[in-house]
């Protein structure tokens, strides 16, 4: 029954997205108001019958209906309630329905969100969000069906989910991230090729359109680094980020999001770069296109790779369909989209933005190079390599430096043109901020010329930061308002500039975090019998003993660790080798004590004779901020979404009339 | 019609999805090389506890040395492959492995998750790699019994490719 239902649902979708993406073009060309409601509705009602799928799907995965095909294939009695509702998105076909899902919610919300003042543009961007979901709609109807009848006899039990997906919270969180980074990349897709369609980007579509950008750049932002975070927890290796082709597909398109967002300001303050920014978010989302394909069709060697499927193809014919789309539009339509006239001068906030752009278009391209040279070594000479992590390091990281440092100049510099001295003056100010930078981490102990250089150049981008956010409120402290009002009316008028600096902020913290953590890591090993001790850094370790935790899914080996930090005692670390009953590897789970300045990362390398354990301790110092900036940056572009109101100058007086306070001086 | 775009687009577009798709063919695995049918070239080389080994110390054994590094995701996949071979034929074939750009830090830990099958030889400055080739990790040498190199893998090395190849040389 379930089955069956199930079917039903997925192809009323896919019938829906059938009819919805010509009836939506037709609309937008024919502007036809009739058109665009009966549009928006199906749009609605994509959403409703995805809702229920997925829904329909969570149940039988809970009541373990193993009759449903993908409840066979990844559930498991004795797999713990909560894992059992996100193995959803634990396997191929799972993962395409909650696609599907997003991808429906996200026309929903583009309906609901931009009804008001976009007549012109929403039919075609809701027409070309159907346009995707034919095809995920098809996936999940034919090759991807998660709804198929299990053949051949129910069975009583299955294997349950990809252990790596029960080993941490976090993996619980990361996917889902990265799944709304990715399908929510397709919103400032359909709106770009609005744009296109109606010839023409104004200020009045530019602004929904920077917002739905923010959407999946902010979830790709928690997505990547939730991800570098749960490679750390879990993977036992000490690092976050390894250049595996499937986090390179992820950052691609980070990037370039990042690089539209920034050229997007630029044609809102300046009327320039119209056909840039339109062409750097369909990049985007061609890039998220091309991850799902490294992801999901198992042509890249990964931890993530799924195994080789029969998608893989489809999905090749997809971004093969996209990117003809796409260069056909832009060819067309491109010149639709002129940008006013402009003579900005190279050392002018322009330029800035400009040569970020060029920066992260450079980073993107060399990444892509990175991930794909192995698929064209193939391809040329049949073979299987891997260019590693050598690679990416020295190219990246000098982009970075570069990238961090614009930070700083750009926001230093003026709009328009400006004359030699005022440049000179903005550039050179904070200078001394970054001499401040350079002595803190020297006084601090660092050593290594990439840890100074990058406090060097933090302590520059912060004064920058810092000062430019405040610029606002300083003139209204100098117009005689109270600091705290002063604060509050800048905030209220400009949210976006806030969020915008608060993410740059963010941005600094993980940067002078990775290039700490980086050099500054440190670690010891030893072979330990119980009461056996190991001392790194400020910290001695004393091994008490192995303890065995049999669950109905694994087996655990935990060694119990004493930790002692300068001498008292700072608590007791259980790293655990874990042992599946579906894998035949161990798996590890490292033990990490955290504090502000360093964490503590303790991996049981191995049990061996004699309850004598292999331990390896690693201390990483900053490590945790990398999370934090993320965190930060994140913040900040939530910000970027309230509403900018009007000042709140002049309430002050009438909160505190009773005088005995002062409220201005 | 923007010429320029669509050129460029074309350009990019076509040999990347035709590279992708090319990405499907099944993947022989095998190729030639130069040093195929000449003498293995020697080396002397420090393992993880700095005792010296030299290729010479394993003549009149087949040889199986093999190119890897820990951030090489194939070595990860065939690491058991040659784990198990490894133990099959133990006293029969020797397993050398040389490290390709990486330090012995990582190299211990990788063989402490998922296994060690024979010596990790440091290779500073990669002399021995560049004297057998190697240009991308893993590879894979045969060496056989009179120092010859027979044949090659290029790539992770799967079971059927390498049982086949020992056999031909015992």
């Amino acid at each position: 029954m379930t089955p069956l239902f199930g079917q039903t649902l997925l192809l009323a979708a896919l019938l829906l997205c059938a009819v919805g993406a010509p009836v939506g073009y037709m609309a937008g060309a024919w502007r036809s108001s009739a058109g665009l409601q009966w549009v928006r509705r199906m749009a609605l009602g994509y959403a409703a019958l995805m809702v229920m799928a997925t829904l329909l799907m969570e149940y039988a995965l809970v009541t373990h209906d193993f009759s449903v095909s993908y409840v066979a294939s990844v559930g498991s009695r004795a797999t713990p309630l909560h894992i059992t509702i996100v193995s959803l998105w634990s396997s191929l076909e799972g993962s395409i329905l909650f696609w599907g899902l997003l991808l429906a919610v996200f026309t929903a919300g583009v309906a609901i969100l931009q009804r008001r003042g976009h007549e012109d543009y929403l039919a075609y961007t809701l027409g070309t969000l159907f346009a995707i979901g034919i095809f995920f709609g098809f996936l999940l109807a034919g090759p991807a069906n998660p709804f198929r009848a299990t053949l051949g006899g129910i069975p009583a039990d299955g294997p349950g989910p990809n252990p790596l997906l029960q080993n941490h919270v976090l993996m619980i969180i990361h996917p889902p991230m990265l799944y709304l980074g990715y399908v929510g990349m397709s919103v400032p897709f359909a709106m770009a090729v609005a744009a296109l369609l109606r010839g023409q980007l104004g200020p009045t579509w530019l602004l929904p359109l920077r917002n739905w950008l923010l959407v999946p750049v902010s979830f790709l932002s928690l997505g990547i680094m939730l991800g570098g975070w749960w490679s750390y927890e879990v993977l036992g290796w000490g690092g976050y980020w390894a250049w595996d082709p499937v986090e390179n597909a992820s950052f691609l398109p980070w990037l370039v999001g990042i690089a539209a967002l920034h050229s997007a300001i630029v044609q809102q303050r300046r009327g320039t770069l119209k056909a840039w920014t339109t062409i750097l978010i369909m990049i985007a989302f061609l890039l998220t296109i091309l991850g799902t394909f490294l992801t999901r069709s198992g042509v890249v060697n990964s931890v993530h790779a799924f195994s080789l499927s029969a998608i893989g193809p489809l999905l090749l014919g997809f971004l093969t369909v996209c990117i003809v789309a796409v260069v056909v539009l832009l060819s067309l339509r491109i010149d639709t989209l002129a940008s006013e006239p402009n003579n900005d001068a190279l050392w002018s906030r322009e330029g800035a933005f400009l040569l970020n752009n060029l920066l992260l278009v450079t980073l993107t391209f060399t990444v892509l190079i990175g991930t794909l040279f192995p698929i064209v070594a193939e391809a040329v000479r049949g073979v299987k390599v891997s260019v590693g992590e050598p690679f990416f390091n020295r190219m990246a990281v000098p982009i970075g430096f570069a990238l961090v440092l614009l930070m700083g100049i750009g926001p230093a510099l003026p709009w328009g043109r400006a004359d030699r001295s005022t440049v000179l003056r903005a550039v050179l100010t904070p200078i001394p901020a970054g001499l401040v930078g350079l002595l803190l981490a020297a006084t601090a102990g660092a050593r290594s010329w990439s840890v100074l250089f990058t406090s060097a150049i933090a302590g520059y981008t912060l004064w920058v930061t810092f000062a430019q956010v405040g610029k606002p409120a300083r003139q209204r402290v100098r117009r005689g308002e109270p600091v705290a009002t002063a604060v509050a009316s800048s905030m209220r008028r400009a949210p976006r500039v806030w969020g915008a600096y608060l993410s740059h902020l963010g941005i600094i913290i993980t940067f002078v975090a990775i290039a700490i953590s980086a050099t500054l890591q440190h670690s010891q090993e030893g072979t330990l019998r119980p009461g056996g001790q190991l001392t790194i850094g400020e910290y001695d370790l004393t091994f008490e003993q192995v303890d065995r935790v049999q669950q109905p899914h694994l087996m655990s080996q935990r060694a119990r660790v004493h930790v002692n930090h300068r001498g008292s005692y700072a608590g007791v670390l259980e790293p655990a080798l874990n042992f599946y009953a579906s894998r035949r590897e161990p798996l590890g789970t490292p033990a990490v004590m955290r504090s502000v300045t360093h964490d503590l990362y303790l991996i049981l390398m191995n049990v061996g004779g004699g309850g004598s354990v292999g331990l390896r301790a690693i201390v990483t110092p900053a490590v945790g901020w990398i999370w934090i900036g993320v965190f930060v940056l994140v913040a900040g572009t939530l910000v970027c979404f309230v509403p900018a109101g009007s000042p709140v100058p002049v309430r002050v007086a009438r909160i505190v009339p009773s005088g005995d306070e002062e409220p201005a001086r | 019609m923007n010429r320029v775009v669509l050129a460029v687009g074309a350009l990019v577009a076509a040999p990347l999805l035709i590279f992708l798709a090319l990405s499907f063919r099944s993947n022989p695995n095998v190729i030639e090389s130069p040093l195929l049918g000449t003498a293995a070239p020697a080396f002397e080389l420090l393992d993880l506890d700095s005792g010296s080994r030299r290729l010479g110390d394993l003549k009149g054994k087949p040889v199986v040395l093999n190119f890897w590094a820990s951030w090489c995701v194939p070595c990860v996949a065939e690491n058991a492959v040659l784990a198990d071979a490894a133990r099959r034929y133990a006293g029969q074939v020797g397993f050398v492995g040389i490290v390709y750009q990486d330090d012995p830090v990582r190299i211990r830990m990788f063989q402490a998750q998922l296994g060690e099958w024979g010596p990790a030889l440091m290779d500073p400055a990669g002399r021995t790699a560049i004297a057998y080739g190697v240009y991308g990790v893993p590879e894979t040498f045969f060496i056989d019994r009179n120092g010859t190199i027979v044949h090659k893998i290029t790539g992770a090395v799967d079971r059927a490719s390498l049982e086949r190849v020992l056999r031909d040389m015992l």
